[in-house]
């Protein structure tokens, strides 16, 4: 029990680190607040919006599969037809920006993050939510708003002002799960190297050079994702780079990606790719990594989504469930950095079909069908309530190579998982030309000419 | 000539009207195809001299800015760069070889009922299609190229995933994609040429490769020019083959321009920037065509 509580604090102090650098006079927005007037009636009914019809864009994940057999009842309860559209996260966002800028509304609800909300927020896309969540005529009584994890729902929040504010201002976007990184590893294929799982970065090489020497055939040590996309400097490598100290802004305000430590973690990064991963590990994506994992081919997933462990863990998708452990993401000179990933619900604001869109949009995120989600293997629970879940914690109590290892390092994770970007609505683009820099280092090497060349184009992409 | 028309007129006077007539009724439709294509073209380079960006609300004239920008930027520099190699690669590997499998055709009529059936197979495939395809069978540790060249002896490639190869190995895909079309246009251009001047040629004791070389070659320039002047406009504004293959990488290796105006507009949302990038291509595309169509009017001449 007392585990368990550990780890719903450790949640509920989920840290933006960007709101640390907000201003004290962010800016009022004096937006008008949409979904106050939406319908008269005091009282919830599910069936107001009846016979209407939504489009929702989702984006390639463990959760859309959990979500999916839900959509019957959803349609049943309400009587609203919910038309769903799932695409890889490269082109689920391309397609959606399209749709989005065009204003045409296609898309009625989508899958999200705070990444993509900055672009679409600022430019007027989304539709701030607050009103709709205070409105008790098209909220579900229990819908329990106090019970998200105050870091992962404000993470939603931006006042969109560039590099400050987040945190603070409207709410662009509902949470349905975070992840953050660690090392996911092969116990049977550590052992039989006879290598410890590695703390640090250091460790991570060594042990990756004695795995490939003890590994055969078509099985490689390391695998990661390692494509030229802001994930990469985001989330995995940006975990590690946090680790050297070095994040896009430092604490001046400047661009910090071509420091000394910049370069010896982009280094390092390198050359357990090179030592570890196999021809081709340059274009892998997160989904590359999954799979790869799952296929028994690795013996380590490095700075991996920790939500991939309901994938690892299940039988049918999997043939490591049997052997996979959870250890903390490596230290650096300057300690253990995670980055924090959520996914994220939105309306766009062009929806002809707002009441409904909002109806699904709270049916979601209501406590007992995210618990639904959740018990399916959408991971991790935003909500505080999720954790004290008898047969939640049962089943996450089970992953991992000892019993409760999935958990406790969740919990540890959790402490120290943060937003370490600003919000900008260019911050994409930024986040890409970095991971190009990284990727370029790798094919030739000069990594501290790249990484300033892109400290410099990134200067100018964010001011 | 004048005169003549002046002279002639009288007697032609209701085909005259006819004419006149149909001038206007042209008139309409051209006028609104003008104005529809010209209206969004002006639009667009006037675009192209602002700042606009999707979260800027109220975008303001910067003069030349976004071109000074594209051309002090490496990523813009470097795409300019690999679209011109494309456009040669695609040139020197697919003029050749489209002559050749002509020729070949040519030869009998068995290989050209078979072979221009067989030929015109890759042109039924949509090129996201051909490019997803190849893409599969790029793949260096599961894909079936390394694996026959394995078989074979010989060693893989990494294709499409190493930025030294990847645009050769798209000019591949590209090269499967539509060298039958190039090969369409010159077995027609061979076709047509007059039987006389070759048997006449053979009989007075030229050989095969003087034949080609002397009366063949020079017949068929026109086409190969047209042929050249359909590649370098189609390689040059390059997209539906290399975004599903590439998305412009590894690295910047396959970012050609088109693909930039794309990622700027609907990627970063800047239709200020991506304007700029397609004007500057539009303008490559314009001098290449206009010098192409002047080579080809020159080698027409010639045969006439």
């Amino acid at each position: 029990m007392k585990t368990r509580h550990t780890l719903v604090a450790a949640i509920a102090a989920f840290a933006l680190l960007g709101s640390a650098c907000t201003t004290g006079g962010a800016v009022e927005q004096n937006l008008d607040n949409p979904g106050t007037d939406l319908r008269s009636e005091e009282t919830y009914d599910p069936r107001a919006f009846e016979g209407e019809s939504i489009n929702i864009l989702l984006i390639e994940h463990p959760f859309v599969d959990t979500l999916r057999p839900l959509i019957p009842g959803f349609e049943q309860e309400t009587g609203i037809t919910v038309n769903l559209e799932v695409l890889n996260e490269q082109q689920g966002f391309d397609k959606l920006q399209a749709d989005l800028s065009a204003g045409s509304g296609n898309f009625d609800v989508f899958m999200t993050s705070p990444l993509q909300n900055w672009q679409y927020s600022a430019a007027g896309w989304v539709e701030p939510l607050d009103g709709y969540v205070g409105n008790d005529g098209i909220t579900m009584p229990g819908y329990d708003f106090d019970d998200f994890a105050p870091g992962i729902l404000n993470s939603g929040r931006w006042t969109l002002e560039p590099l400050t504010g987040l945190g603070e201002g409207p709410l662009w976007g509902l949470p349905i799960n975070f992840e953050s990184y660690n090392l996911t590893y092969r116990p049977s294929m550590f052992e039989a190297a006879g290598v410890e799982v590695p703390t640090t970065y250091e460790e991570v090489l060594v042990a990756t050079e004695l795995l490939a020497g003890s590994l055969s055939g078509n099985n490689y040590p390391v695998v990661t994702r390692f494509d030229k996309y802001w994930d990469l400097t985001y989330l995995t490598f940006g975990s590690m780079a946090g680790a050297y100290g070095v994040t896009l802004l430092d604490e001046d305000g400047e661009v910090g990606i071509a420091s000394a430590a910049a370069v010896e973690a982009t280094e390092l990064f390198i050359d357990i790719i090179k030592a570890g991963s196999p021809d081709g590990s340059s274009a892998f994506t997160w989904y590359e990594s999954l799979q790869g994992m799952t296929s028994g081919r690795f013996a380590m997933a490095l700075n991996e989504a920790d939500l991939f462990a309901p994938t690892y863990e299940n039988v049918s998708e999997s043939v490591i469930a049997d052997d996979v452990g959870y250890a903390m993401i490596p230290e650096g000179p300057e300690g253990r950095s995670a980055g924090a990933w959520i996914w994220q619900m939105s309306m766009s604001s062009s929806s002809e079909n707002k009441g409904a869109a909002w109806t699904f949009l709270q049916w979601l995120t209501s406590p007992d069908v995210l618990m639904e989600t959740h018990l399916a293997g959408n991971m991790n629970p935003v909500r505080l309530s999720a954790w004290e879940n008898e047969e939640l914690s049962a089943l996450v109590e089970t992953w991992g190579a000892e019993p409760g290892q999935y958990r406790k390092v969740l919990a540890e994770t959790a402490k120290i998982a943060e937003i370490s970007v600003p919000p900008h609505p260019e911050l994409t683009r930024a986040l890409n030309r970095w991971a190009e820099a990284i990727q370029q280092s790798y094919f030739d090497g000069n990594v501290k000419e790249n990484l300033e060349s892109a400290a410099a184009d990134i200067e100018s992409i964010l001011r | 000539m004048l005169i003549a028309r002046q002279v002639d007129s009288p007697r032609h006077s209701t085909s005259h009207r006819r004419q006149k007539r149909s001038f206007v009724f042209m008139l309409l439709p051209a006028l609104l195809l003008i104005v529809g294509i010209m209206f969004f073209f002006l639009q667009g380079i006037a675009r192209s001299f602002t700042n606009e960006k999707s979260y800027i609300r109220n975008p303001t004239f910067v003069g030349f800015d976004n071109y000074v920008a594209l051309f002090s930027d490496s990523t813009f520099l470097v795409g300019l760069g690999a679209t011109m190699l494309y456009v040669l690669l695609v040139l020197m590997l697919q003029i050749p070889l489209a002559l050749s499998i002509a020729l070949l055709l040519d030869k009998t009529s068995f290989m050209r009922r078979i072979g221009r059936n067989l030929i015109v197979l890759p042109l039924l495939i949509p090129p996201i299609v051909a490019g997803l395809m190849w893409k599969t069978m790029m793949q260096p540790s599961a894909g079936v190229l390394n694996f026959i060249l394995s078989s074979i002896g010989l060693p893989g490639g990494s294709w499409l995933t190493d930025p030294a190869t990847s645009l050769l190995s798209v000019v591949l895909i590209d090269t499967w994609a539509f060298t039958s079309f190039s090969t369409l246009i010159i077995l027609a251009g061979l076709q047509s040429l007059p039987k006389s001047l070759r048997e006449a040629a053979t009989v007075d004791g030229a050989g095969w490769w003087q034949t080609f070389r002397h009366i063949s070659l020079p017949l068929l320039m026109p086409y190969v020019v047209l042929v050249a002047l359909f590649r370098v406009a189609d390689s040059l504004k390059q997209f539906d083959l290399i975004w599903p293959v590439t998305r412009g990488g590894p690295l910047n290796s396959t970012r050609l321009l088109h693909v930039q105006g794309y990622e700027e507009a609907f990627r970063f949302s800047s239709p200020a920037m991506a304007m700029a990038i397609i004007f500057v291509l539009w303008i490559i595309i314009y001098l290449a065509s206009f010098l192409l169509l002047r080579l080809w009017r020159r080698t027409v001449n010639a045969v006439d």
